[in-house]
This record gives C-alpha cells, structure tokens and sequence, in this order.
C-alpha cells in the first residue's frame, strides 16, 4: 500500500513538474499579450516560421489549432468552446457555414492585398462576391499514374480507367462526391448534377470499373503509390504533388471532360473575438512574398497572382498544376448540394463498393 | 522460464519481429535527409533537431504526458474503489447491472463519448482545454481498471478476509494490508492500460479539445491533409527510447528490490 501511495506522489510531482515547463514554455511564445488571434487550420497546412514573422509584424500572438476534417471542424465552430479568429473550410463547408450562420462578413477595407489574387478565383457560386472567404489554396481532381508500372497506357480521358489492360490496378479515393463526380464527369454530365437519372447512369458506369479496382482508400493512396504498390489512382492534385515529389516517375493528368476545382479559404468564424488581428491575419497571408513562401512550403497550387512571379518558373509553369484558363473552362467548383442529396450520394457510393468483387 | 523447445522459441521471435518492424521501421526513416518514408538518401539528425526547435510541438507533448499520467492516476483509484464496490455488493441483480453499465461504456464507440462530453461540457459551461480533456480522459479510462482489477478481486479467497479478521485485523487494515497488496497486480496492469488508451486517444480528444490546447494524437491525424512530416517519426523514436529506458530501468529496480510476492508486509 506504501509503495502504490509513493508513486502516486510521484506522478503528481512530476506532472507540476511538467505543468511549469509547460507555462514557462507559454511564456517564451509571449502569451501573455493581451492581442491574439487564434488560428483553425488542417495540419502542416502553413509555413510555420510564417506565423512567427506575422507575430513579430503585428505584434500579435497567434495560437495554432488543427483540425482534420470539414465536419470535424464546423462542429467545434458550432459549439462555440474556443474563439477561433480564423479558419480554413473547404469550399461547400463554406456554404454549409453561411448557412448555419456561422461566418462573418469581412471588411475589405482592412484587405488591400486582394489585388494580389488572380481575378479567376474570385467572386465564385460557392460565396458571391466573396462576402466570407478569401481563397488559401486551389486545386483539382485528376488521375496520378505511374507509367514505369504500366504497359504504355495514358490517361487523356476518364474513359481509361475502364481499360480492360488494367485490372486490379486502379485505386479510387474513399469519397462518395470525388468518385460519383468522376462517374458523372466521365459521361458529361455535371458533377454537381442532381437529376436521378443522370446519377443512376454514373453509378452502373461505375459498377462496370470494379474489376479494375484495387481498392477504395484514404490518404494511405499517396505512400501506396510512392512505393509503387500501385499504378493508377484518382486523387486530389495536392496528394499528386506529394506523390511526385518523393518518386520521379509518377506523373498526374486532369481528364479532358471536366473534373473539380477545390478550395481551401480562409474565413473568420462568428466565434471571433478579434475581429481586426483576423483581418490583418488575412491581409499578411494575402501577401505575395508571404503566398510564395507558404506554397513553396505546403506544395499546393496558390491563388495568389503576384506570388506566382516570385517563384521558381518550373512550379508555375507545370499545367498539371496551374493548369492555363482554356483547361479550366471544363473545370466545376462543388456545390452544397443539401443533406437530402448528399445522402443519395452517400447511398449510391455505398452501392457501388458493395458490388465490388 | 522454463525450457522452451524450438518452435515455440521462433514461434515467439517470429511474434516479437512483427511487433517491433514497424517500429524500427519508422525509427530508420526518422534519419532520412530526404522528405519522405519511400527512398532513404542520407543520415542526418535534422529531424530530431526539429523537434526540438518547435516549441509547439514540445508543449503538445508536454499537454500529452500530463494529460496521460494524471488521468491513469485518478481513473485508477477511482476504478479499484469501483472494483471493490462491484465485488461486495450483496444484492447480485444490482451487481450485475453496475458491470454492464461499466462494460457498454468500454464497447461505445470514441465519436459517440466525444461528442457527449462536449455537449455536456457546452451545457455546464465548463472551458474546453485543459480541464474538459482531462476529465473526459479520467472518465473514459475508469471502465478499462475496472475490467483489470476485477478478476484479480475475485480469485482472491474470501477465507483470506476472514482469517485476517479472526487476527484481529481491523477493516481499514484489511483493505491496506491484505486486499490492496493482493490485487497490486491488477492495479499496475490498469494504471498502465489507462495510460496508453489517454497516450493514444484521438476521437474523444478532439472533440473537447480548445482555446489552444492540443494533444499529439489530434496534431498528427489533422496533418493527414498535408502528410506527416519525418519530424513526428523523430518524435515517436525519441518517445520509444525513453519508454525502453524506463522499461529497462523499473526493472533492475525491481531486481535490486526483490520482494516476495505474497505476505503480508509491514
């Protein structure tokens, strides 16, 4: 009994022990300022000596939370337990948002650097005129492949994941948006598109993949294809960078018929306590030296114009990434398309694994 | 350990090797110059540097542990207090309902729990952080030393009881002399079950995390988007070490002290 009551001492010591590191940690990032902003953000999402030079600029403190999922996060938005400052939503949260009346309006005035992004990425479906968010980050869907694994097939179209040359090669992303929009996409229909027809035919077109596919996983896809586990996956362009930097023979196509355009935004929720650090916040990410730094960083496709001239020609000039207006034309954003919908959805991507052999 | 023949011996070094790979695994690529865990380039102490260097990161950590050791320590006396209650309950349909309800808590899936306690957190207005993570920790652990303490309890010999009472043992001497010495077996095996289930929670965590506070295990799940950096693989080895050390070091404690296992000690 003595012995079980002296460790219990001891933990408790040694937890106040490191209670105080902690603190005296706190300290050293300057907590105690009474001007702070907190910050919602995907994990490794931003370029962390970024928050340090916006500190240092401002004088305000930044405390960094994570998240990782859409849903995840507007839940503890909702709740209303921790005064996020800003946040990261993907575009159709962004609209899930505004609807639950969860964003507030932001004030261009304190925004100057709005000059900075490429006009083509503002003012779209998801938030008119941009009343809420400004965008952090881009991307697409597309097709990541590995021709060293593969017998000389290409991928210009959708239609050639349904090769018969490449059974049990191909992976789908565990999504039911993602891959039905690629079954609408293929046979021109929008992949915003609500008609039950349409999303009928998508999902037989489907089922008829499934001897092709490999599996139907998350972010695993990426290291599977970085050690050549497998040759052929429908990802977000995000992953594919990843995918290409680690093995060189990797190489990612946006089929011709269409396929999505994704946003990251930054928002500030209602929760928001300091209403005029999370603009200035906004405005210094805004920056085109600050944009450059963060993409370099993270590896994703910027929005940001001027931050395109002060990086390295071979990133901006690659179309798998910044692909050229005409290739965008075919390019659709995701709309809300309310729960009732998504559920459909949600079933007929249930359908379609279920039949898999 | 008796004598073992051979195929149990490389049964068992078999068994051994699939549990450790994976971590020697991720412990080589903490070393990798290069960005990733697919082609090792080159040896450097890069990533290790890193983590020290991040501040945050060493806060996050530092939240982790004491989270981690001052939940074990609560939810383990309140859970042996609760295995006791269970045990000498006389009524056996109120005894029996009491360990279902603290087995459905086991069973109920971590979003379910999570979102419960942030709700319950909302109602009475306590501050998500530190305390709101803490105690939903402690809660969530109690059912686990519970499960642990229990059968040692019950193979105890009542007649144990009895005679110490016979010797003039008062029932407060019983409890810290002969009960408690007799289940510290099962006591440890829940203190440390309860500290690895708060070490590596994350559904319930993230839920009733806030206002800057953050665990490792809601960090690493959020960077899925992004993808891990090599910084946590340094983390987790440096982790892995001072667990080995600390494995190493209880035991030539418990060498030096060898105490026998039964008795009544003084």
């Amino acid at each position: 009994m003595k012995d079980i009551l002296r460790a219990a001492l001891v933990i408790v010591i040694v937890s106040a022990i490191l209670l105080f590191v902690n603190a005296k940690l706190n300290e050293g990032e300057g907590r105690a300022s009474k001007d702070s902003i907190t910050v919602y953000n995907w994990g490794e999402y931003i370029d962390p000596d970024l928050l340090k030079q916006f500190e240092n600029e401002t004088g305000i403190k930044v405390t960094y939370e994570t998240f990782d999922s859409n849903e995840g996060m507007m839940g503890k938005i909702e709740q209303g337990g921790t005064a996020y400052d800003i946040s990261m939503p993907s575009e159709y949260t962004i609209e899930m948002m505004q609807e639950a009346d969860l964003l507030l309006p932001l004030d261009y005035s304190q925004i100057p650097n709005i000059k900075n992004i490429d006009p083509y990425f503002l003012d779209l479906p998801f938030d008119p005129d941009n009343k809420y968010s400004l965008p952090y980050f881009w991307g697409t869907v597309g097709i990541a492949y590995n021709p060293s694994l593969l017998k000389g097939q290409t991928f210009e179209s959708w239609d050639d994941l349904w090769d018969p040359s490449l059974k049990q090669q191909v992976i789908l992303v565990d999504s039911a948006r993602e891959t039905i929009g690629m079954g609408l996409n293929s046979l021109g229909y929008s992949l915003n598109s609500t008609n039950m027809d349409e999303l009928r035919e998508a999902t037989d077109k489907l089922k008829a993949l499934s001897p092709n596919v490999k599996a139907v996983i998350g972010d695993e896809v990426t290291q599977l294809m970085i050690n050549g586990e497998s040759a052929v996956s429908l990802t977000w362009s995000g992953q594919a960078a990843d995918m290409m930097f680690e093995n060189e023979n990797i190489d990612y196509i946006v089929p011709a018929e269409g396929s999505n355009l994704w946003f990251d935004n930054m928002v500030i929720p209602r929760t928001s306590k300091n209403i005029e650090g999370a603009h200035a916040f906004i405005n210094f990410m805004l920056d085109a030296e600050v944009a450059a730094q963060n993409a370099d960083y993270v590896g994703y496709s910027t929005p940001n114009l001027a931050a395109l001239d002060l990086m390295d020609p071979e990133v901006t000039e690659d179309e798998r990434f910044y692909p050229d207006e005409e290739a965008r034309d075919h390019l659709e954003v995701y709309r809300n398309l309310g729960l009732e919908m998504l559920g459909h959805y949600n079933e007929l991507f249930l359908e379609f694994k279920m039949d898999m052999k | 350990m008796g004598k073992l023949s051979k195929l149990p011996k490389i049964y068992l070094i078999a068994v051994f090797i699939i549990l450790y790979a994976p971590i020697f695994y991720l412990i080589f690529y903490s070393f990798n110059s290069g960005g990733g865990m697919s082609n090792f380039e080159s040896f450097t102490l890069e990533h290790y540097a890193a983590v020290f260097e991040d501040t945050r990161l060493i806060v996050i950590l530092l939240n982790t542990i004491i989270v981690a050791l001052l939940s074990a320590l609560v939810s383990t006396a309140i859970g042996v207090l609760g295995a006791l209650s269970i045990v000498f309950m006389r009524n056996k349909a109120m005894r029996k309902a009491v360990l279902s309800l603290n087995n459905i808590l086991i069973v109920s899936p971590d979003v379910i729990i999570g979102a419960s306690f942030l709700i319950l957190f909302t109602m009475i207005g306590v501050k998500l952080g530190f305390a709101s993570v803490l105690i939903s920790h402690i809660a969530f652990s109690i059912p686990i030393v519970v499960i642990m303490v229990l059968p040692k309890l019950q193979e105890m010999s009542p007649t144990l009881i009895d005679a110490a009472l016979d010797l003039g043992a008062s029932k407060r001497d019983v409890l810290t002399r002969v009960i408690i010495p007799f289940i510290k077996p099962g006591i440890l095996a829940g203190f440390f079950l309860a500290l690895t289930y708060s070490l590596d929670d994350f559904a319930v965590t993230f839920f009733v995390t806030g206002n800057g506070f953050s665990t490792l295990s809601v960090e690493i799940y959020s960077m899925a988007r992004a993808g891990i950096t090599l910084t946590i693989n340094a983390l987790s080895g440096l982790i892995f070490f001072v667990t080995v050390v600390l494995v190493l070091g209880y035991y030539f404690i418990s060498r030096k002290t060898k105490t026998p296992l039964s008795g009544v000690k003084k």
